[in-house]
């Protein structure tokens, strides 16, 4: 059986959705104030990683990563709800690339199993 | 087996090991962190030797022709020498050739470096006053078209190298300067794809070099060039890109001007002088973005903001270059 992160597409998948994605999430009221004065390149390179990871790709992203890359996030009042957002924006990204509903729950349960260390709980 | 040099040492791999593993642990300060080529923080630039293809995947073009690749994802196959990114410094002396007053405020430096030395147009130089004190400046001239370097240098308030510049150097005069960096030029490869050009205020100064460039390259797609300013008196190349328009077809201009006074110019869609923002201008020319190239060079929150209303509009980002000038505090 193929994996995840094959079914979607693998690299090629992640290069296409990237561009996509990060535009969704500067054009969300409810989540740009994040990603006000971040380096837009370091940030589409950082949102590749995650896609790659909750693709089921090869990362060497751990727990402690998480949580210290959105420490300074949760200061500023990073929550559930801003989580939702990203993973509602996730699932119209795979919707317009054409990705099977199956696939995309499958992303989202990665998405979220990672919402505890991104939220530092 | 291969080796690699770094820091003047000689590294020996093992058999399929990565350039970013044979460095750790030889317990070199390498930043690092997804370590499968994706989150690019272990950017190294190779001097010498042949980077694997897939040590540069997804990277940007203009950093994959100065030979920068990824350490996670580098297993040479031939011996390779690699210096950490803008770790390759030389320096230059240089000799004042012309020192002409554009405008009220810009500076116009041409100079004639003791030994040519490699730079694509669009990268910019560091002009040292003393050992402590420098600052880059864009280069306005192409390598290959010109006999010496130009430099367009705003005066700064306070700014103790622009101000040395325009009222204490002379012609005849030489300069230190470092050697050539940045990642804001023209690329072959692509000949029809159109480009836009943006930039405010000096930020001029790479964009005529890379468009000079492009048509030197024989690049055959449009290329449309905004020059921003605040006040009419400052299109300081005015003349010149009008000329420019007129002897190239596929180049076109247009300025747009903050503070336009009604008196000066009718505005309107089909006037070259406009006091349109940036962004409606850009959005005026590329009607279907994804398809352009962009360039936006100058003050470092409009090339910000701008590139971040671009990518939003539709431009793919690895097809926008930048090059914010940032204003040193210490003045």
């Amino acid at each position: 059986m193929t994996s995840l992160y094959e079914r979607i597409g693998g690299d090629a998948a992640v290069d296409a959705a990237v561009d996509i994605f990060y535009r969704k999430v500067l054009m969300d009221d409810r989540i740009n104030e994040f990603f006000d004065g971040v380096d837009m390149e370091q940030q589409i390179n950082k949102q590749k990683g995650f896609l790659t990871m909750v693709f089921g790709g090869p990362n060497n992203y751990t727990g402690k990563d998480m949580r210290e890359g959105h420490k300074h996030l949760v200061a500023r009042g990073l929550n559930d709800s801003h989580v939702d957002a990203v993973v509602e924006l996730l699932g119209a990204t795979l919707q317009e690339l054409g990705v099977a509903a199956e696939d995309i729950q499958e992303v989202a349960n990665l998405a979220n199993s990672v919402r505890g260390d991104v939220l530092n709980k | 087996m291969t080796h690699i040099i770094f820091d003047e040492q000689r590294i020996e791999l093992e058999e399929g090991q990565t350039v970013l593993s044979a460095l750790l642990e030889r317990d070199h300060d390498i930043a690092n962190s997804c370590r499968v080529g994706v989150c690019q923080s272990c950017l190294l630039q190779a001097v010498d030797g042949e980077v694997p293809e897939s040590a540069q995947v997804g990277l940007k073009d203009t950093l994959k022709v100065q030979g920068y690749f990824l350490a996670c994802s580098c297993k040479p196959e031939t011996p390779l020498h690699v210096v950490k990114a803008n770790d390759t410094d030389l320096y230059h002396s240089a000799t004042v050739i012309e020192h002409e007053l554009l405008g009220s405020d810009i500076l116009r430096l041409r100079l004639k470096p003791e030994h040519m030395f490699e730079y694509r147009a669009g990268q910019f130089v560091t002009l040292w006053k003393t050992q402590s004190l420098g600052r880059s400046y864009s280069l306005a001239s192409v390598a290959e078209l010109d006999d010496s370097l130009e430099l367009h240098i705003r005066r700064i308030p306070g700014g103790q190298l622009s101000n040395w510049l325009h009222d204490e150097v002379k012609v005849g005069n030489s300069l230190q300067l470092q050697s050539a960096t940045g990642n804001c030029f023209y690329i072959p490869g692509s000949a029809e794809q159109k480009i836009l050009l943006a930039g405010t205020g000096t930020g001029l100064a790479p964009l005529i070099g890379i468009a000079r460039d492009a048509l030197r390259q024989r690049h055959s797609g449009e290329i449309h060039l905004i020059h921003g300013t605040v006040q009419k008196e400052d299109l300081y190349l005015h003349q010149t890109l009008l000329d420019m328009a007129k002897q190239n077809e596929q180049f076109h201009y247009y300025a747009n001007v903050l503070r336009l006074n009604e008196q000066q110019v009718p505005d309107n869609a089909n006037s070259i002088i406009r006091s349109l923002p940036l962004e409606q201008q850009v959005t005026e020319i590329a009607v279907q973005p994804a398809e352009w190239k962009a360039y936006l060079c100058g003050d470092e929150s409009i090339v910000n903001s701008l590139k971040k209303k671009l990518f939003i509009s539709g431009f793919n980002m690895k097809n926008i270059y930048t090059d914010p000038f940032v204003i040193s505090t210490d003045v």
